[in-house]
């Protein structure tokens, strides 16, 4: 097949794509400004909204009072006050709600509101949170095996920490809504939402009103990587709100301070491990405990620390494992989804465990790594019980050693390092595997709605969401393979409640894989109609050779009978036969995965369809004076199944990995001691930028790699390319240990600044003197 | 003002926009470009990504005519830029290069490689890389990566950006523009660039000087006005903190200030000259500035950031105070009546404030060339390498003796103080001495006990402590033989 561009590719270039922000809605349109707390823990003992409310331009100013139904929300435990009442629990939290002509006047209105508050102590840190008891949820504990006689075996035990900050989601396309009213309760809501279905519910929640009232569209958003998989949602409820109100449009498109103060990032972990292992750096067990910052509310924490739990092994096989996690609940925005999902987290505190093994038994790391994997047929059952099946990380391992040519280059930095005093190299290499589904079973599933049209071209809806990743363009050749006809006869709608009802989050990776599966079960159901209408026409026009439903095929814009090709009718020919007939030309599609599922007491099951691995190995450059780090060189190797396109999951590793630097390495978030952010603004919160890549970048997908049971066998690549950043991490950890001459561990965690890196060495040369 | 000029004039979409301040109500004179391209209904490619030029989103290009009458084209934020300093230009979105059914050839290689995944830093990327087009031919990596700091993606980790300007910048910059280029020159040559812009509404007061004298005439009569030198700082009180400024003199268009003069003994570089064109020609005489300003913001913001704009605003981490000051740099400032020159280093006293008087307007800065016994380097730490203010700065100059003692040593330090400070006990410890490591490593720590810089966003204060002392440690190893 030739190469297919993003389906909206020609859109984005010449600035014709529609974002919420760019329709164009009518004069009435009115602007809505969010008045949120400036404190993280306080009593509000009173307010006035008088004089704001009196500004010429003002038409609608919320307060909780005004709520036409209940003042309550949240994507699975609803702990969530949609405007604080009495008590604010996190700086950002929404008080009231500004209706005004124009964004210039709900500044000046939100001017003249006077809140009196009351400060109280808040918890920001996870220590904090510990120290007073502030548990949001009961710790959740996976084991398996028997640590307890494991701990009396191993020949060595160590123990450990690692920690990891949280990250700034940092879409180009801040969270936005539009909400325009109908008649009688009817609301449309235009939304930067990955859950349009849910949105769509607390929408109607918030509003008193009912689902069929609220229909939520979303064509397209500017970047999500989970940002936007529950936190939009209360960006839709405040326009809603005040649009019911009003009876006008609203628009609340959040300034980028605005929403780096007010909504939650990824949760910060911190991670205290003991392991043990033999000689070999065989591990014999593995405990560790988990401590996250859920923020001021549950938000997505549940399913983020079922997703650690499930990720704490990563790659290796654990024998004895006692897996814990705790969320702790602070006063800070409630932290959220984040591409990994709690995945990375997880990882992180093995991936600690056996670099702290190597220095221990003075081995590479990546030794440690390889004894440690899964085994093909023993060694390969999960902590939660899940066989590892198709485990493809022997494959990918010996390919990609070989073609890094990670021996003979960690020979060549090893005297790069004892060459140079202030300059050292490091090099690293970290495995993947990534558990394919949601963590709940319920959630795997999805729907669509294929209608063909009497000139023979496709309109396809389905319930996932574009947020860049491709899947639209996925789905596009999905169901032009199907229907065998041309891409540019099939296009995918933008997403709506109206057309495919009930769906799951475009999220934990599964878009193609549930959406593409629906679709086609939707195009099998059009293509045996159509099949059976142009069978009788085909014995219609001659009776000696009968053709058979089961031999038709749709190809090349055309269907015919394979055993009989001259029996040929163009698609579009075979449609207007087809509608002449009477024949439904629409159908919808459905599909659950299958064989999944989980007991949450015990914490075993089998809750994930398949696993997708990868493996990266990394160069990393150190000046130790300055603590400037330069990615030298960083090879992928990854699993994508049989890719339906190559080039748009390339990005996705691409992407996913500078992404996962990011967190690794620059991105900071700091709070200060009243639990103000202190990075709020790109000026002091930096993501990658161009000259942040390595210099020398080389992503390949595995090849001959077709996955079983899953929608052209392929498999799912959203997130886990982000954990192979790991590399750069551990990079970066070995060329401050070249300071030390590798005697000393150094004492590194996430992100590794240069400031923390400087920190670090220094520790290693007040440990050498 | 003998002159009443309320109106600006631009060329926007193959005609002349103009737009009268006094008679709408839609616009003020400190609307941004980008607010004013996003109240159109054609033109909404460009987005707000971050509202304060750290993201690139909303890049435009602009074009304006040069000594040479003819046209450059050079990317900027339409965020921090307000609608009056369009007058006399051409601005280009990235609806002007093409549509979905005809691209042009910086587009179809971002569709090729394909350089966009949720799209919307797309039309920002695409307008640098039109700057690029039109201005170098086969670019490498370096001139790729200098052309697309300014602009931030989260989706595609960049490596097909960069294919795709390798692959669009191989026309000589030739496009549908340049078929209109003529068409355009006499457009814009139509627009009066001699008598003073003075926009008036309500509530604020816009003027656009084109001769040094008006300026110094309106600076000496609005007292209080705020200088605009290009805007990149001044733009963000409009934008951040929504400011409401009342009185504006932009001084970006008088073309005295966009000078330089070489004299015997230094060169005087205008206060209006962009940072990218004092990057440009201090590259032979003052290498370490130059490399101070290859590190500084982005391509668009030195496109508009001025050298006169960034000494001003006399931020404590202006990136370019420490290294002007070893090279010992003076400013040069005018009222009506007269001249003075004073040192930089003297010239700054306190966080954001600065000698100058209420009449006063920085017209140049004057760098004495260095002497040959004189060794000037310049350093920045920023947490990302690009597009970073930095954590700590430095300028350092040395002058050693043939037997390599140091008679004199100079180490200017920024992020480390309320304002740009020497390292004083440091430098007496060090002159009558030896340039030699022990020497120097005996030094290292009076530099860490001599400041006490503050912990912030970027930085807790050891790290800075610790990046302080470790710059004259590299300074030593870079200058050592």
């Amino acid at each position: 097949m030739k190469k297919v561009y993003h389906e909206s590719g020609v859109f984005h270039v010449s600035g014709e794509a529609i974002y919420i922000d760019d329709l164009l809605i009518n004069s009435q349109l009115l602007i809505c400004k969010v008045v949120c707390s400036t404190y993280a823990h306080a009593k509000i003992k009173s307010f006035d909204l008088s004089q704001a409310k009196e500004l010429q331009g003002i038409h609608a100013i919320l307060s909780y009072h005004d709520l036409p139904a209940k003042n309550i929300t949240g994507p699975i435990v609803q702990d969530e006050l949609i405007l604080a009442e009495d008590e604010v629990t996190f700086v950002g939290q929404g008080i009231f709600l500004i209706a005004a002509e124009s964004k210039e006047i709900a500044i000046e209105a939100e001017k003249l509101i006077k809140i009196e508050y009351e400060p109280l102590e808040p918890i920001v840190t996870i220590e904090q949170a510990m120290a007073k008891g502030s548990k949001l949820h009961p710790t959740q504990t996976m084991s398996c095996g028997n640590v307890e006689k494991a701990r009396k075996e191993s020949q060595h035990i160590i123990e450990g920490e690692i920690s990891n900050g949280a990250q700034e989601h940092w879409y180009l396309e801040t969270q936005i809504s539009v909400a325009v009213p109908g008649e009688g309760d009817d609301m449309k809501v235009y939304s930067s939402t990955q859950h349009p279905s849910e949105t769509q519910a607390l929408v109607a929640e918030a509003l008193g009103i009912k689902k069929m009232d609220v229909e939520v569209e979303t064509r397209r958003m500017g970047g999500a990587f989970g940002g936007k998989e529950s936190q939009a949602n209360i960006i839709a409820i405040y326009a809603a709100l005040l649009s019911q109100k009003t009876r006008q449009p609203v628009k609340l498109r959040l300034s980028r301070e605005e929403d780096q103060i007010m909504t939650g990032k990824r949760h910060p972990f911190i991670s205290k491990f003991k392991i043990g292992f033999n000689d070999e750096g065989i591990i014999n067990f593995y405990e560790v405990n988990m401590h996250t910052n859920a923020g001021a509310s549950y938000d997505l924490t549940m399913p983020i620390v079922a997703r650690a739990l499930t990720h704490a092994e990563n790659s290796y096989y654990i024998p004895n494992a006692k897996i814990s996690a705790t969320p702790w609940k602070t006063n800070t925005a409630s932290n959220t989804a984040f591409r990994g999902f709690g995945g990375p987290q997880g990882m992180l505190g093995i991936e600690a465990a056996i670099e702290k093994i190597a220095f221990y038994l003075k081995k590479d790391a990546s030794e440690i790594r390889y004894k440690n994997f899964y085994g093909i047929d023993d060694r390969n059952i999960s902590p939660y019980g899940e066989i590892v099946e198709n485990n493809r990380l022997y494959t990918i391992w010996d390919k990609l050693m070989e073609t890094s040519e990670y021996e003979k280059r960690k020979i060549k930095i090893n005297k790069f390092n004892h060459e140079k005093e202030f300059y050292k190299k490091g090099l690293a290499v970290t495995p993947v595997k990534f558990g394919i589904s949601f963590n709940s079973a319920f959630l795997n599933q999805a729907g669509a709605l294929v209608n063909i049209y009497t000139d023979g071209t496709v309109l396809v809806n389905h319930g996932g969401t574009e947020m860049g990743q491709g899947l639209y363009t996925k789905i596009r050749q999905i169901a032009a393979l199907e229907l065998g006809i041309s891409i540019d006869n099939v296009k995918v709608n933008a997403t709506t409640t109206s057309k495919v009802p009930n769906t799951s989050a475009t999220a934990a990776s599964s878009g193609t894989d549930l959406n593409g599966m629906a679709v086609k079960n939707a195009t099998d159901k059009l293509k045996k109609r159509i099949a059976q209408v142009i069978v009788d026409e085909f014995n219609k026009d001659d009776k000696h050779a009968f053709s058979k439903i089961e031999n038709i095929v749709f190809k090349n814009n055309y269907i015919f009978d394979k055993n009989n090709t001259e029996r040929k009718i163009s698609f579009e020919k075979a449609i207007s036969i087809v509608y002449l007939n009477r024949v439904s030309l629409s159908a919808t599609g459905y599909y659950k995965t299958p064989n999944i599922y989980y007991d949450n007491d015990k914490q075993k099951g089998r809750p994930f369809h398949y696993y997708a691995f990868g493996i990266s190995v990394s160069e990393i450059f150190l000046d130790t004076l300055t603590g400037y780090v330069k990615l030298l060189r960083t090879d992928i190797l990854h699993d994508a199944g049989k890719t339906i396109n190559k080039n748009i999951d390339i990005g996705q590793i691409e992407g996913g990995f500078v992404q996962g630097v990011g967190w690794c390495t620059i991105e900071e978030c700091k709070w200060d001691k009243n639990g103000n952010l202190l990075n709020h603004s790109p000026d002091t919160y930096k993501i990658p930028g161009i000259t942040d890549i390595p210099e020398d970048f080389r992503v390949n997908l595995l090849e001959d790699a077709p996955n079983p049971n899953t929608i052209r066998q392929s498999k799912a690549v959203g997130e886990p390319p982000f954990m192979l950043a790991f590399s750069i991490f551990f990079a970066i950890k070995d060329a401050i240990a070249a300071v030390g001459n590798h005697e000393f561990e150094p004492n590194l965690n996430l992100p590794a600044t240069n400031e923390k890196i400087l920190l670090s060495i220094e520790d290693i040369k007040n440990k050498i003197s | 003002m003998t002159d009443n000029n309320s109106i600006i004039s631009f060329v926007f979409d193959d005609r002349i926009v103009n737009i009268d301040f006094q008679s709408n109500n839609k616009y003020t004179p400190t609307t941004t470009v980008l607010e004013y391209l996003r109240s159109l209904p054609n033109h909404k490619g460009v987005k707000e990504g971050c509202a304060e030029g750290d993201c690139g989103a909303c890049t435009v290009v602009i074009a304006q005519l040069n000594d040479y009458n003819r046209l450059t084209y050079k990317a900027f934020n339409s965020c921090i830029i307000f609608l009056p300093q369009l007058h006399g230009k051409q601005l280009i979105t990235v609806e002007n290069l093409g549509n979905s059914n005809n691209l042009h050839p910086v587009q179809t290689a971002m569709v090729e490689n394909n350089a966009s995944q949720c799209g919307y830093c797309t039309p920002g990327f695409t307008m640098s890389l039109f700057a690029l087009y039109k201005n170098i031919n086969n670019p490498s990596k370096k001139e790729i990566d200098d052309a697309l700091t300014g602009n931030l993606c989260r989706c595609t980790g960049y490596r097909p950006i960069i294919d795709a300007a390798t692959q669009a910048c191989v026309n000589n910059g030739i496009d549908k523009f340049t078929e209109k280029e003529n068409e355009v020159i006499s457009l814009l040559s139509a627009i009066d660039k001699q008598h003073t812009i003075a926009l008036q509404n309500k509530k604020q007061k816009y003027f656009i000087p084109f001769d040094i004298n008006k300026a110094l005439e309106l600076k000496d009569q609005y007292n209080d006005a705020i200088i605009l030198n290009g805007g990149t700082d001044v733009a963000l009180r409009v934008t951040k903190k929504n400011e409401l400024l009342p009185e504006i003199i932009d001084i970006s268009e008088i073309n005295e200030l966009k000078h330089i003069k070489v004299n015997d003994n230094s060169i005087t570089i205008g206060a209006g000259f962009s940072l990218e064109d004092v990057k440009k020609v201090c590259k032979y005489d003052f290498p370490e500035l130059s490399s101070i300003l290859s590190v500084f913001g982005s391509k668009q913001i030195r496109n508009k950031g001025t050298l006169g704009g960034n000494i001003g605003s006399a931020s404590p981490i202006g990136d370019t105070l420490p290294i002007l000051m070893a090279y010992d740099a003076s400013i040069i400032l005018k009222n009506i009546e007269k001249e003075r020159k004073i040192k930089l280093r003297d010239f700054i006293t306190a966080y954001h404030t600065t000698k100058i008087t209420k009449n006063e307007l920085i017209t140049s800065i004057e760098i004495p060339k260095v002497t040959d016994d004189t060794i000037i380097k310049s350093y920045k730490i920023s947490k990302r390498k690009t597009l970073d203010i930095s954590t700590v700065s430095a300028g350092f100059s040395l002058n050693l003796d043939k037997n390599s003692i140091v008679k004199d040593i100079k180490l200017f330090y920024g992020g480390m103080s309320a304002i740009t400070k020497r390292a004083e006990k440091t430098e007496n410890f060090l002159i009558g001495k030896n340039w030699e490591r022990t020497i120097v490593e005996q030094a290292m720590p009076l530099i860490y006990d001599e400041f006490s810089p503050l912990s912030d966003a970027r930085s807790g204060d050891e790290g800075r402590k610790i990046m302080g002392r470790n710059l004259l440690l590299k300074f030593y190893l870079e200058t050592a033989n």
